[in-house]
């Protein structure tokens, strides 16, 4: 649908207000971590990074860091590797079991957070496996598989069937076809999905909340310290993660955007 | 690798491929499932089936009507961001080339940016000394801080369709664009007015990417704890937050796979009603 008769003022208007709406907000603890707080309230007239020093200078706030990192590096490579192995398998024919993987797969994305995460946290307990890092890559490899998966599948489909038939018939085994023929040409969808992936696991909150053990991850700090009240320190982490995550969302559109012919 | 997948037939490749899904996927919500059954009391657990946890839930007069205020809050939520999201998406739609799909991408960027930080966000605007009463009173619009959003339910409203818009717009702008621009020239030739094409042509013809919006917004709400946790105060209680206290303070975990369970139903009786409204093949994911 595209018209082409000039689009009304009031539409414009409402468009334009939603978009303040959207990023409004997340200004005013950028533009407030750049200044003074006194009393609880932002002084206009103070420009200071002292909550960037704080910040660095704050072992807990490291700590997290490196572990949503290696949370994040780690549930990438598995959810990659499910991924890709359940992609060729569901692409590869049809199937009762395939559809029924496909919607095992696709459950913790359908159902709430809150009902992952908790069924995660009972099964952890009922096996005796105790919370830990380990617990929170199993979490966010459950949650992001459902995207890793579905954006490797879109790029298997895409490919044409006679691609491997071809390396079939010149007599390449099925190692050779899928390193040589089907590997190449799922390169940037990896690359996409992948990045996608630790974006959505280094914000994730919910499920992480509930398997997590003692260890903090930057959202779970982040969350202990906000419930305590409004801080610079608060708002420089603030800015900085947010400006991690858009850079991580510009170099997902790179990888993942059909490129214009 | 693929040669083996290719045999239906191939165990060891069928293996590989379900061990995890079910390993940590299916198996927890039957375990979760199952501790719905079972009962705790002083801390020990007993594994004993019974139904007391869904008894309690139904005979106790404080949670149906929780859950009551919570699907009611939802559905607010959603209508809000459908009322808010619709026009947005008509005016992506008909935007031409590039242009729409640089703004989509802007309308979808805040998507992947941390749900915490966001709540936070609205949350230092919505206080009683928060950045919306200060400009209110700076501007000399009221003398006093309001108090009508001030950490209560309607700060939880007020958060949750602001961080949901987006899923809104992202499916209404799917149907619109779907529609043939004949249909539309086929209106405006047989004389009708702007307004009569919209409410006789494009209005219907985007109605499943409403009700798929409905259902999407209503799930997403229905199933949040951070954002009533957040800027709900003592007031804002939702379904959401008494499950997550069963696992905190209460400490009732078969009372809260209960609860969860019961939550699950309406999260999949919600997809279910917004499928066969829906009809809508490929809008959404």
């Amino acid at each position: 649908m595209i018209r082409d008769s000039k689009t009304p003022y009031w539409l414009v208007g409402i468009t334009g207000l939603v978009f303040i709406l959207l990023y409004g907000p997340i200004f005013v603890p950028i533009a407030s971590s750049f200044f003074a707080l006194k009393q609880g309230v932002v002084d206009w007239q103070q420009p200071t990074a002292s909550a960037y020093v704080t910040l660095v200078s704050n072992e807990g706030i490291l700590v997290a860091l490196r572990n949503t990192l290696v949370v994040g590096g780690a549930a990438v490579v598995c959810s990659l590797i499910l991924g890709i192995a359940s992609a060729l398998y569901v692409n590869s024919g049809r199937s009762k079991d395939r559809a029924l993987l496909q919607f095992i797969i696709f459950l913790p994305f359908l159902m709430p957070p809150i009902i992952t995460g908790l069924a995660l946290l009972i099964y952890f307990r009922e096996i005796e496996f105790d919370r830990s890092l380990v617990t929170v890559i199993i979490g966010h490899t459950v949650f992001v598989l459902a995207l890793v998966y579905r954006t490797l599948l879109v790029r298997l489909q895409s490919l044409s069937r006679s691609l491997v038939e071809a390396s079939y018939d010149l007599g390449a085994s099925g190692w050779q076809t899928f390193r040589y023929v089907l590997l190449p040409n799922l390169t940037s969808a990896m690359i996409g999905a992948g990045i996608l992936a630790f974006a959505l696991s280094f914000d994730e909150t919910m499920i992480t909340l509930l398997v997590t053990g003692t260890d903090n991850t930057l959202p779970i700090r982040l969350w202990a310290m906000m419930r305590l009240g409004f801080t610079p320190d608060i708002n420089a982490l603030v800015a900085v993660i947010l400006a991690f995550t858009t850079l991580l969302c510009l170099l997902a559109a790179r990888y993942l955007m059909p490129r214009e012919s | 690798m693929s040669a083996v997948l290719r045999q239906s037939g191939a165990w060891p490749a069928r293996i590989a491929v379900f061990a995890y899904p079910l390993a940590f996927i299916l198996f927890p919500l039957a375990a979760f499932l199952a501790y719905s059954f079972f009962w705790t009391e002083h801390g020990t657990m007993s594994y004993a089936l019974t139904l007391g946890n869904y008894q309690r839930f139904f005979t106790d007069p404080v949670f149906l009507p929780v859950l009551w205020q919570t699907c009611v809050l939802c559905f607010e939520v959603a209508i809000l961001t459908i009322l808010a999201g619709y026009p947005v998406a008509y005016f992506l739609a008909g935007l031409k080339g590039r242009k729409r799909y640089v703004l989509l991408m802007l309308m979808l960027v805040p998507l992947l940016m941390s749900y915490v930080i966001k709540i936070y966000a609205i949350r230092s605007i919505l206080g009683g000394n928060g950045v919306l009463n200060r400009t209110l009173i700076w501007l000399g619009v009221i003398d006093d801080p309001l108090t009508f959003f001030v950490f209560n339910l309607n700060a939880v409203l007020l958060t949750l369709t602001v961080l949901l818009i987006p899923f809104a717009v992202l499916p209404i702008f799917l149907s619109l664009e779907r529609i043939p621009r004949n249909l539309i020239d086929a209106s405006a030739d047989l004389g009708a007015s702007a307004a009569q094409t919209f409410l006789r042509v494009i209005l219907p013809l985007s109605l499943p990417g409403v009700v798929t919006a409905l259902t999407f917004v209503f799930v997403l709400a229905i199933g949040d704890f951070l954002t009533p946790q957040m800027v709900g105060g003592q007031s804002g209680f939702t379904f959401g937050r008494i499950i997550y206290s069963q696992f905190g303070t209460a400490f009732n975990w078969p009372f809260g796979a209960a609860l969860s369970v019961i939550l699950a139903i309406m999260v999949i009786g919600a997809i279910a009603i917004g499928t066969v409204f829906g009809r809508d093949r490929s809008a959404g994911r």
